[in-house]
């Protein structure tokens, strides 16, 4: 089993010392949280996109085994590296190891042999939970990774529990398999907004963003499994939140009722708002009905004209007039044509 | 907006005026009175503040038509308002 470690420096936080990288308090020149996940998907997709199966489970980083790509790209590991730095730019961090730590302290440049302080980041447990084992470990004199594999299983247990038990399996080279994601479709829907947006307008653009992600037509017809509310925010800076939906659904009413409340949390006014599905469920016509009765036959009838329509003349055949600032003295700012929402 | 179609969007028309700057003529039709003229000065705030001097005006073919001219320009727009 060989894998590869793919880091992106200006999007990862670093724990190598001497290193820097990664969003941070006082580093301006790098992306918010909200760019740099977007610029970590697009490197993910990269790798997805040579056939790479890629866990990525911290922003700026992934993982990907290299067995089974070689016949691809000439029967070596040199030729995945390869296609895989076309696919990600020159800009990152790349290697391969036998285990993800191994490949990980390659590709980040930890000076050999590692210090302890490597496995911060790689336990997958709280930062401060981390810091207290690898300044433990230090206290005692345990300085390298290979010190720690040294030690047995008992007196790591007994000293520092679970946790160290976890440090001590990584060192060993005894790792978990890797789980890579299932490579899903990117459907993303955007919105400028003129200015500073906030309350009552913000709502308006929501359901915009709502009628236009449902009238897709990447979206094929299926239900969504959840969404990610995005916005610039006017003062500078982003802000995300995502929001699961309990059962799938492409009705526009449940995704609006299940989103209105989220906009509430925005810290400010927004320069633009964002909504991108976050998985896809079956096809809207598979999903059971709740109730069926007063005006359900006719709007049912509706939909399927609505999409009849739509499939046979593109998404923006059918326009509804979205109502956004009535009262603004611009009447270019009084309405917009948004898609027609989809009836289920 | 990308891939957003808005409503009573302006439309670039030709307008003649008179040296107050009061349409005689627009895209070659004759004014036959201004109903209305007013001043909308809007987003003062941002770095792209707006500044419009409408007209209501009564055409000599008979139509109603708005049209307004931005402030510092001599550029002229034609809007359903």
């Amino acid at each position: 089993m060989e894998i590869a470690c793919v880091i992106d420096e200006r999007l990862a936080i670093s724990a190598c010392p001497g290193r820097s990288g990664g969003p941070r308090p006082g580093r301006a020149e790098l992306p918010d949280p909200v760019e740099a996940a977007a610029a970590s998907e697009a490197m993910v997709r990269a790798l997805e996109g040579i056939g790479a199966a890629v866990e990525s489970e911290r922003t700026g980083e992934a993982f990907f085994a290299l067995d089974g790509m070689r016949g691809l790209y000439g029967g070596s590991s040199r030729g995945v590296l390869e296609a895989a730095r076309r696919g990600v730019g020159n800009g990152v961090l790349l290697a391969a190891g036998p285990t993800r730590l191994a490949a990980y302290l390659t590709a980040a440049k930890w000076p050999r042999p590692a210090p302890i302080g490597a496995l911060r980041t790689r336990l997958g447990a709280p930062e401060r939970e981390a810091e207290e084992l690898v300044g433990a470990l230090e206290r005692l004199g345990v300085e390298t990774l290979a010190a720690l594999a040294r030690l047995s299983a008992d007196q790591v247990a007994d000293r520092f529990g679970p946790l160290g038990l976890r440090a001590l399996r990584l060192c060993r080279g005894e790792e978990e398999p890797l789980r890579p994601r299932v490579p899903h479709e990117d459907l993303l829907e955007e919105i400028e907004l003129p200015e500073g947006t906030a309350g009552h307008q913000l709502d308006r653009a929501l359901e915009l963003l709502v009628d236009r992600l449902l009238a897709a037509p990447q979206r094929l017809g299926r239900t969504l499994l959840g969404l990610r509310l995005g916005a610039l925010l006017a003062g500078g800076g982003s802000w995300s939140v995502e929001q699961g939906l309990g059962r799938p659904s492409a009705s526009a009413r449940v995704l609006r009722n299940v989103l209105l409340p989220r906009l509430g949390d925005l810290p400010g006014p927004a320069s633009a708002l964002s909504l991108r599905a976050l998985g896809f469920g079956p096809p809207a016509s598979d999903q059971l009905e709740l109730s069926v009765g007063g005006e359900e036959p006719r709007r049912r009838r509706l939909g399927a004209a609505v999409r009849e329509v739509r499939a046979a003349q593109g998404a923006e055949a059918l326009l509804k007039i979205l109502p956004v600032e009535a009262a603004s003295r611009v009447p270019e700012r009084w309405a917009l044509l948004t898609p027609y929402p989809e009836l289920l | 907006m990308p891939g957003l179609r808005r409503l009573y969007a302006p439309q670039r028309a030709r307008v003649r005026t008179d040296s107050a700057g009061t349409p005689l003529e627009v895209d070659a039709v004759a004014v036959e009175a201004v109903r209305e003229e007013w001043l909308v000065e809007d987003r003062w705030w941002t770095p792209k503040p707006l500044r419009r001097h409408y007209f209501e005006l009564v055409m000599a073919d008979g139509r109603a038509l708005t049209v307004f001219r931005l402030a510092g320009a001599q550029r002229w727009y034609r809007q359903r308002a």
